[in-house]
């Protein structure tokens, strides 16, 4: 490994979250109303990981993020259950890509009870794709200075020394 | 004696042999037949671009589905690899902690990066997997399968 004992990693503890254990069917399922829902975190996230490119500096922001989705499923779970795993069972069973194409009608009905219940609307089509700003509180990211070795001595002058080339011999 | 009866040809003789070859019926004429090519291909195209655009919206969604759960995957994978890290150096730590003059993270005190900023470096896969049996490679460099 790269990293030596004086290197800062992270510990276990600080590493340990509850982690988001559904399926992919689940995540494809809830991906457009958990984007819109934990918007900003996400933003705050993808900005720190960005900006620092590196996952160490980013930690709290990550746990915020899971645990903002965490909240959005339990929501979930205990109003709209039976609507999300029927939309679920559709999206698992629609073609090899889960594609949303086959199942408006469940997704309606999904829909629907999302709205009623946590008053959300689905995002509109280029929600998540289009050029988004993002208003942050977060001081910009500064890297270490990069310190140079001490500059070479400079060469010597060579103006006094070179004879004129029109004044040398020219017997050849 | 002729025993036997000639056959003749019929009378009033043959029909006439067609000789000339024989153009099959037009069933449209070339003004229809342009006007039918240009009717079709304007329906076929209304049907392609109709299709092209809901196929294109379709993408779309699923693409956005994707970009949408990026940060919650990015957050999960990133922890996970921090704590994969530190189980490395730990193992590291731990083995050759009878061996003199080695310092954990380096080669005999020669730091593997040259990296007076501090900034993040990625290990190389190799490292990664120093302290896995095969098995436990595989599932990491691939999808875990199923062994049956």
């Amino acid at each position: 490994m790269p990293y030596t004992n004086e290197d800062y990693l992270p510990s276990y503890e600080e590493l340990t979250v509850p982690e988001l254990e559904i399926s992919s069917a689940a995540f494809r399922t809830a991906a457009h109303h958990l984007g819109k829902y934990c918007d900003n975190t996400c933003k705050e996230f993808i900005l720190c990981r960005t900006e620092e490119n590196d996952p160490r500096k980013c930690l709290n922001e990550g746990k915020e993020v899971t645990r903002c989705a965490y909240e959005f499923l339990g929501k979930i779970k205990k109003s709209c259950y039976a609507e999300f795993t029927q939309y679920m069972d559709c999206i698992d069973h629609s073609g090899l890509s889960m594609e949303f194409k086959n199942c408006r009608k469940t997704q309606a009905v999904f829909d629907a009870c999302v709205k009623e219940n946590l008053g959300q609307d689905r995002p509109e089509l280029g929600y998540f794709t289009k050029v988004r700003l993002h208003k942050t509180e977060r001081p910009k990211a500064v890297p270490d200075p990069h310190i140079l070795p001490e500059r070479l001595p400079e060469p010597p002058k060579f103006e006094n020394k070179t004879t004129d080339p029109m004044k040398g011999p020219r017997w050849f | 004696m002729v025993t036997y009866k000639q056959d003749m040809p019929p009378e009033g003789g043959f029909n006439p042999y067609e000789w000339a070859a024989r153009k099959p019926k037009r069933l449209f004429g070339g003004y229809t037949q342009f006007a039918l090519f240009a009717g079709f291909t304007s329906i076929a195209w209304i049907f392609y671009f109709r299709w092209r655009n809901t196929k294109k919206l379709n993408e779309l969604e699923m693409r956005e589905s994707r970009v949408a759960i990026e940060p919650f995957l990015l957050a999960e994978r990133d922890r996970a690899i921090l704590k994969h890290y530190r189980k490395n150096r730990d193992e590291e730590n731990e083995l050759m902690k009878n061996v003199e003059g080695w310092k954990t993270g380096t080669l005999w005190g020669e730091p593997v990066f040259y990296n007076p900023r501090n900034r993040y470096v990625k290990p190389a896969l190799e490292e990664l997997l120093a302290h896995m049996s095969y098995r436990e490679q595989e599932d990491f460099k691939y999808d875990k399968r199923k062994r049956f």
